[in-house]
């Protein structure tokens, strides 16, 4: 017997769904996989077929069902998933990958998301596959990442045993690097080459396409083709002293309460918050406390709405009393160390910013450092062959914005006192 | 040349900018020498490309560029594709 339905018969078996993705907020590690700290339930297929129902067929029009949704990509740069379908049916081939890989060192909402309802992010690949045409659907992993590969490697033998229409998918582990998550690198990858960031150069518009989706994304396609409402809530990664926390919450609830949600003393501000992650922007609190989360079609609604600038969803607050400057340098040190090592511009110019900053937090740079530090900036933007260097120099700029007072102190020899602490746990730091 | 036969038939030549994949590029800089008025160097040693179309004194330098490079990072390509 088919377990694959209808869309319409799905949705009336399960019209009081609540469009959630995870079945319990999550404690994990300050840094490395996210391996829940507390009892984690995981949905295996019966569960999850209870929750849902079985899943529907993947066809060519759902393009329009997630159009009208405005889903974008959870990955980080929140691209119109449309586009990328579009782009897909129109080349010869498509592969469809479900990235897997959570490069972002503070983001921890894929792995757990993976950890408690595979399935559903299953069930995304397979249905977008199928409405691709694709002839290849892939899931993409960290090498490192043990608890991801595990739960999705269960939920394809029960699916294998139960879905006999399911469409072949292969679960491929890549390197543990960072740039092994950048989707050209992916491409590449499963192209036969090595996991780094392609070459820009080659043929545009032949050939068949590689489109590669974040996992999140996936699970909301999941419940857009069930007819389901499938992109009210933003999951967040949020840091606190002892932990991350995985949080889901409704699109439009201020960051205050969120924060607050997650037992951080506003009484006591922190000196500001990174948004995205290593790789993100510095908000300056006042900025914070006057902010939504991303709230879509209606921004400024309540306050600015933090769409884009959350990239992969992360909240980082860094206490009182400690230094941007030097948390930044130790961001950035980390980054230039991630570098593919394939464009000059990366390559010497993420050391260069690393260095310059590091010279700036021990108050040992003057004027002529940080004029230099800015030119280095714009040289590097806009001239690899992947985001990272941009990335890189986002978060620099912010910085140098958001901790403008602390950098004329750091310049004029006078380094603020947390200076030789760095509070975020930056991979390969002592924190 | 072929590429000015085929812009005389087709009517006006198509503007065209150079560009280069910083993959393939190693910073070899033979661009800078060839092509000075179109290629800078950063402070390591890789070129910053001038960006707009390329007149028509401007592609013959260009083409000596892409046709010098070691690595075949350079090429020319349509004005008016802009995917960086």
């Amino acid at each position: 017997m088919s377990v694959i339905a209808t869309p319409a018969a799905a949705h009336r078996r399960h019209p009081a769904h609540d469009g959630r993705l995870l079945t319990a907020d999550a404690p994990v590690p300050r840094v490395g996989p996210a391996d829940p700290l507390g009892p984690a339930p995981r949905d295996d297929l019966d569960r999850h077929h209870a929750r849902l129902g079985p899943r529907p067929r993947g066809g060519p029009d759902l393009i329009d069902d997630v159009e009208a949704a405005a889903l974008t990509g959870r990955g980080g740069a929140a691209f119109p998933v449309a586009g990328k379908w579009r782009i897909a049916l129109s080349a010869t081939a498509a592969t469809v990958v479900a990235n897997a890989a959570e490069s972002e060192p503070l983001s921890a909402k894929d792995g757990t998301l993976l950890r408690q309802r595979p399935h559903l992010v299953l069930d995304g690949l397979a249905i977008t596959a199928e409405a691709l045409g694709a002839a290849r659907a892939v899931v993409w992993l960290h090498g490192d990442d043990d608890g991801a590969h595990r739960a999705l490697a269960e939920a394809l033998a029960q699916r294998r045993a139960a879905v006999p229409l399911d469409p072949v998918i292969e679960l491929v582990r890549g390197p543990s690097h960072l740039l092994a998550g950048e989707s050209g690198a992916i491409a590449r990858a499963l192209d036969g080459g090595p996991a780094l960031p392609r070459l820009r150069r080659g043929p545009r518009g032949h050939g068949p396409v590689t489109v590669v989706h974040n996992a999140e994304t996936l699970a909301r396609v999941g419940l857009l083709a069930r007819g389901l409402s499938g992109d009210g809530t933003r999951l967040l990664t949020v840091l606190t002293p002892d932990a991350r926390l995985v949080v889901e919450v409704a699109r439009g609830t201020p960051t205050l309460d969120v924060l607050r949600g997650t037992g951080l003393d506003v009484a006591r501000p922190p000196e500001a918050v990174l948004l995205g992650g290593l790789g993100g922007t510095w908000l300056p609190w006042r900025e914070v406390v006057a902010s939504v989360v991303d709230d879509g079609a209606a921004p400024g609604r309540v306050g600015p709405s933090l769409g884009r600038v959350l990239g992969p969803g992360v909240l980082a607050p860094i206490p009182p009393g400690s230094c941007g400057l030097a948390e930044t340098a130790a961001a950035v040190a980390y980054l230039a160390r991630m570098s593919a090592r394939q464009c000059g511009p990366c390559l010497f110019g993420l050391p260069a910013l690393g260095h310059a900053l590091a010279e700036l937090v021990h108050g040992r740079a003057r004027a002529a450092d940080a004029r230099r530090l800015v030119e280095d900036l714009d040289a590097i933007r806009g001239r690899g062959a992947c985001h990272h260097p941009d990335a890189t120099v986002g978060l620099v700029r912010s910085a140098l914005d958001v901790f403008a007072g602390d950098v004329v102190a750091h310049l004029s020899g006078r380094p603020c006192v947390g200076a030789r602490t760095v509070t975020l746990p930056v991979p390969g730091i002592r924190a | 040349m072929t590429r000015r036969g085929r812009a005389a038939a087709t009517g006006p030549a198509p503007t065209e900018r150079l560009r280069v994949d910083p993959v393939a590029c190693a910073g070899v800089a033979i661009c800078a020498r060839v092509a000075s008025d179109l290629v800078d160097l950063d402070r390591w040693g890789f070129p910053v490309l001038a960006s707009g179309a390329l007149g028509a004194r401007e592609r013959e330098a260009a083409r000596r560029a892409v046709a010098a490079c070691p690595r075949r990072a350079l090429w020319l390509d349509v004005a008016d594709v802009d995917d960086r």
